[in-house]
C-alpha cells in the first residue's frame, strides 16, 4: 500500500521530467497525461485497498491515508488527468501560435506536475505541520502557473494570489500551533503529537480553549485557499489569468485540497467541542461565500471569472453541508466535491478552447458556439446545467442530499435560504452562458487553432470524459463509491 | 514537552526577546523608508535567532540549535541582504508613499491589535507563570502587526516584508509554546519561506518592469 501511495504522489512528475530533458509541448503534455493516468490508477487501487480495510500509516505518522484521503486522492488525480489531457492541445496550440515561448512551455509543465504532485502528497500527509508545508508548496507552484503568460494582468493576479494565500496558510500554521498546544497535557512525542489520527484518538484530552482558537484560525487560513468569503479575493483573478487547464486545476483540485485540510481540523474539533461551535463557524463562512459568489455571477463579463465565482459559491455549499453535518450532510458534501470538480474541469477546459478560437475571454465577444464548434458548445452548455444542479447530473444529486440534510437538522431557514441562493446563481450563470452558446456564429467562423484533426479530437476528449463521469454520478452511484463515501463520512463524525 | 517557567533565566530572556521583536515590528510599521523595512526585519530575525538559541539551551535540544543557526543565516542575513540588493537597490526604492492610512493611524491600530492579542490569548488559554503565557501574546501581536502592515501598505515590497514579519511571529510562538514542531516540518517551513521569497521577488521585479512602479495602487485592472 505504501508503494501505491508513493506512486500516486510521484507519477505526475513525469511531465516535469519530460519538460526538463527538453521535450516540446506535445511530448511533455503526453508524458504529463500518462503520469496523471498512472496516478489515477494508483489512487483507485489504493482506495480499493483502503475501503473496508485499515488505514495506511507509516514514517512516524508523516504518511497517513484512510478512505477520506483516498476519496480526495481520486478526485484530485482525476482532475489532474482531465487537465493534463486538456493541456495536450491547448499548450501545443499556444506554442504553435507563438503566444508561449519554449521557456514558458518548459515552466508550465515543470510547475504543473509539481503542483499536482504536491497536492496529492498533501492528501497523504498524516502530520498537520507537514500538511502546511505541502499546501504552501502547492501555492507557490501554482502561482508560477498563474503568472505564466507574463503580462501585467497575469503578474498582478499571481502576486495577489501568492501574497494572500501565503498569508492565509501562515495563519493556518498559527492555528496548527494552537491545536498542537492543546495536546500538551498528553505530553506526546513531538512527531506524534501533531499527527491527526493521534489527535483524533485523544480528542477528549485536548484543551478546549486552545483547540477552539486553533480550529477558527485553521478554517480562516485554509479557507483562504478554499476561497471562502471574505478571503476569496485572490480567486477570480487567479482563475481568470491562468492558462485554462491550470485554471481547471486551481478550481477543481486546489480548492478541494484546502477543503480536505478543513475537514481534518473539523473532525478533531467536532470530537472535542461537540457540534455547535464548528457548525456555526462553517455555516457562517459557507453562507457568506454562497451570497458573494451568487451576487458576483450576476455581472456579465469574463466567463472565466464567472466560473471562478461559481467555485466560490460551490465551496460555500460544501462548507454549509459540512455545517449541516450528520451522515447525510457529510455524504452530500463529499459527493459535491467530486461532482463539482468534474463539472468545473469541463467548464474551464471548454473555456480554454473557446478563448483559443475567439481570442477573447469576454462573454460578450462570443456567440453561436453550438453552430460554430458543436462539441465545445455542447459540452459548455451541458456542463453549465450540470454545475447549476440540473438533473440528470451529479451535482443535482449532491445538492439534493445537502438540502435534505439541512431539513433533517430541524430549522428549515437554512435549507430554504440555500435554495433561494441556488436559484439566483442558476439565473445569473445560465443567462451569460446561453447567450454565448446560442445565436448565429460570427462571420467568418473562427479558424481551428489546432494543427490537425487529431489535435482537435484530443482537445474534446477530456470534455467528453468529464461529462460522462458526471452523468454516471447523477444516475447511479457505484456500490464501491457509495461504500467509500459512507466510510469517509464516518471519519468526520 | 516540559514548559519553561517565566522566572527562569531562559524564560526572562525569551520574554525580553519577544518584547524586542514586537518593538521591531512596531518600528517597521512606523517607518516610511524601504531600507528601514529591510533593516528592521533583519534585526527582528537576529533577535528571533537569539530566542531560538535560548530555547535550545533550556530544552537541551539539538534541533532548536540548528533552527537558531538557520534563522540567523537565512532570515537574519540572506533574505535582508538579497532584498536590499535585488529589490531596494536595483529597483531604486526609497520612500514608500503608497499607504492607505497615515502613520499615526496605523500605529494606533497596531496598539489596539496588541491589546487585542493579549485579550484573546491571556485568559484561560495559557497557564500562569510559564514563559509561554508571557511570550504567546507577544507573538500573536507580531502576527497581527505584520498582517496590518500588509493591509495598510500597498507597495508589493512592503507587503512581502509584512508577510515575513507574520512568519516570524508564528515562529516565535512555536519555539515558546510547544518548544518546536517536528524538525522535518520546521525545515519544510524554511524551504517554503525561501521558495516563497524567490517567487515573490520574480513577480515584484516583473511587475515593476511592467508598471514602472510596483505599487498595488496601480494594480487596479482586475476588479470585481
Amino acid at each position: 500500500m505504501t508503494a501505491l501511495a508513493i506512486l500516486t504522489a510521484l507519477a505526475p512528475l513525469a511531465g516535469p521530467a519530460a519538460a526538463l530533458v527538453g521535450a516540446r509541448a506535445r511530448a511533455s503534455a503526453v508524458a504529463q497525461a500518462a503520469g496523471a493516468a498512472v496516478a489515477l490508477g494508483a489512487a483507485i487501487a489504493l482506495l480499493t485497498e483502503l475501503t473496508g480495510g485499515r488505514p495506511l500509516q507509516g514514517w512516524d505518522g508523516f504518511l497517513y491515508a484512510d478512505s477520506l484521503s483516498g476519496f480526495f486522492l481520486l478526485t484530485v488525480a482525476g482532475v489532474t488527468l482531465l487537465a493534463a489531457l486538456g493541456s495536450v492541445s491547448y499548450i501545443a496550440a499556444q506554442e504553435d501560435s507563438g503566444e508561449l515561448g519554449p521557456f514558458q512551455v518548459k515552466l508550465y509543465f515543470t510547475f504543473f506536475g509539481l503542483f499536482a504532485a504536491l497536492m496529492l502528497a498533501s492528501l497523504e500527509a498524516g502530520n498537520l505541520g507537514l500538511l502546511f508545508v505541502l499546501v504552501e508548496g502547492s501555492t507557490l507552484a501554482s502561482a508560477a502557473l498563474v503568472g505564466l503568460e507574463g503580462h501585467a494582468r497575469s503578474l498582478e493576479a499571481a502576486w495577489k494570489y501568492v501574497i494572500i494565500s501565503s498569508l492565509g496558510v501562515t495563519i493556518a500554521l498559527a492555528g496548527t500551533l494552537f491545536v498542537f498546544y492543546s495536546a500538551s497535557a498528553l505530553h506526546p512525542a513531538s512527531n506524534l503529537g501533531l499527527t491527526w489520527p493521534y489527535l483524533l484518538a485523544h480528542a477528549t484530552a485536548l484543551a478546549p480553549q486552545s483547540l477552539r482558537l486553533g480550529f477558527l484560525l485553521a478554517v480562516v487560513g485554509y479557507g483562504t485557499k478554499v476561497g471562502l468569503a471574505p478571503m476569496h479575493t485572490w480567486l477570480p483573478d487567479a482563475h481568470a489569468e491562468a492558462p485554462s487547464p491550470a485554471s481547471a486545476m486551481l478550481s477543481a483540485a486546489l480548492l478541494n485540497v484546502g477543503m480536505y485540510a478543513i475537514i481534518r481540523f473539523l473532525a478533531i474539533a467536532h470530537a472535542r467541542l461537540g457540534g455547535t461551535y464548528p457548525r456555526a463557524v462553517l455555516l457562517s463562512f459557507g453562507f457568506a461565500s454562497i451570497v458573494i459568489g451568487a451576487l458576483f455571477m450576476v455581472r456579465k463579463g469574463n466567463f472565466k471569472r464567472l466560473f471562478a465565482y461559481s467555485s466560490v459559491e460551490h465551496m460555500g455549499i460544501i462548507a454549509v453541508a459540512l455545517g449541516f453535518g450528520g451522515v447525510l450532510g457529510l455524504y452530500g458534501a463529499l459527493l459535491q466535491v467530486l461532482s463539482h470538480a468534474l463539472a468545473k474541469s469541463v467548464l474551464f477546459l471548454a473555456s480554454g478552447d473557446v478563448s483559443l478560437r475567439y481570442k477573447t475571454r469576454e462573454a460578450a465577444g462570443v456567440s453561436g458556439l453550438l453552430a460554430a464548434v458543436p462539441v465545445t458548445g455542447g459540452a459548455l452548455l451541458l456542463a453549465t446545467f450540470a454545475v447549476l444542479g440540473s438533473p440528470p447530473f451529479g451535482v443535482f444529486l449532491s445538492e439534493l442530499t445537502i438540502i435534505r440534510a439541512g431539513f433533517a437538522r430541524g430549522s428549515p431557514i437554512f435549507p430554504l435560504l440555500l435554495l433561494a441562493l441556488l436559484g439566483v446563481a442558476f439565473f445569473a450563470f445560465a443567462r451569460t452562458i446561453t447567450a454565448t452558446v446560442t445565436g448565429g456564429p460570427p462571420d467568418p467562423v473562427p479558424a481551428s487553432p489546432y494543427r490537425d484533426r487529431a489535435a482537435a479530437a484530443v482537445s474534446a476528449a477530456p470534455l467528453i470524459l468529464g461529462l460522462a463521469a458526471l452523468l454516471v454520478l447523477g444516475l447511479w452511484i457505484p456500490a464501491g463509491l457509495d461504500a467509500v463515501l459512507r466510510q469517509s463520512a464516518a471519519v468526520i463524525g | 514537552m516540559q514548559s519553561l517557567s517565566a522566572s527562569s533565566t531562559a524564560g526572562v530572556l525569551l520574554d525580553l526577546s519577544g518584547a524586542a521583536i514586537l518593538l521591531l515590528a512596531f518600528a517597521c510599521l512606523a517607518s516610511k523608508l524601504f531600507n528601514r523595512y529591510v533593516a528592521y526585519y533583519g534585526a527582528q530575525s537576529v533577535v528571533l535567532a537569539f530566542a531560538a538559541g535560548t530555547s535550545a539551551v533550556a530544552f537541551h535540544s539539538l534541533e532548536l540549535w540548528i533552527l537558531a543557526v538557520l534563522t540567523l543565516l537565512i532570515k537574519g542575513l540572506a533574505i535582508p541582504f538579497a532584498a536590499r540588493r535585488v529589490l531596494v537597490r536595483r529597483l531604486a526604492l526609497k520612500r514608500d508613499a503608497a499607504m492607505s492610512t497615515g502613520l499615526s493611524t496605523s500605529l494606533l491600530a497596531g496598539g489596539a491589535l496588541t491589546a487585542f492579542a493579549y485579550l484573546v490569548t491571556r485568559p484561560a488559554l495559557l497557564p500562569h507563570g510559564t514563559a509561554a503565557a508571557a511570550v504567546v501574546p507577544l507573538s500573536t501581536a507580531v502576527i497581527l502587526l505584520g498582517a496590518l502592515a500588509m493591509v495598510v501598505r500597498r507597495h508589493t515590497v512592503a507587503q512581502l516584508i509584512g508577510w515575513l514579519i507574520v512568519e516570524n511571529g508564528v515562529f516565535l510562538g512555536a519555539i515558546t509554546l510547544v518548544a518546536t514542531f517536528p524538525f522535518i516540518v520546521e525545515a519544510g517551513i524554511f524551504l517554503d519561506i525561501v521558495a516563497g521569497v524567490l517567487i515573490m521577488v520574480v513577480f515584484v521585479s516583473g511587475l515593476t518592469r511592467q508598471l514602472a512602479e510596483a505599487s498595488a495602487t496601480e494594480l487596479r485592472e482586475l476588479r470585481g
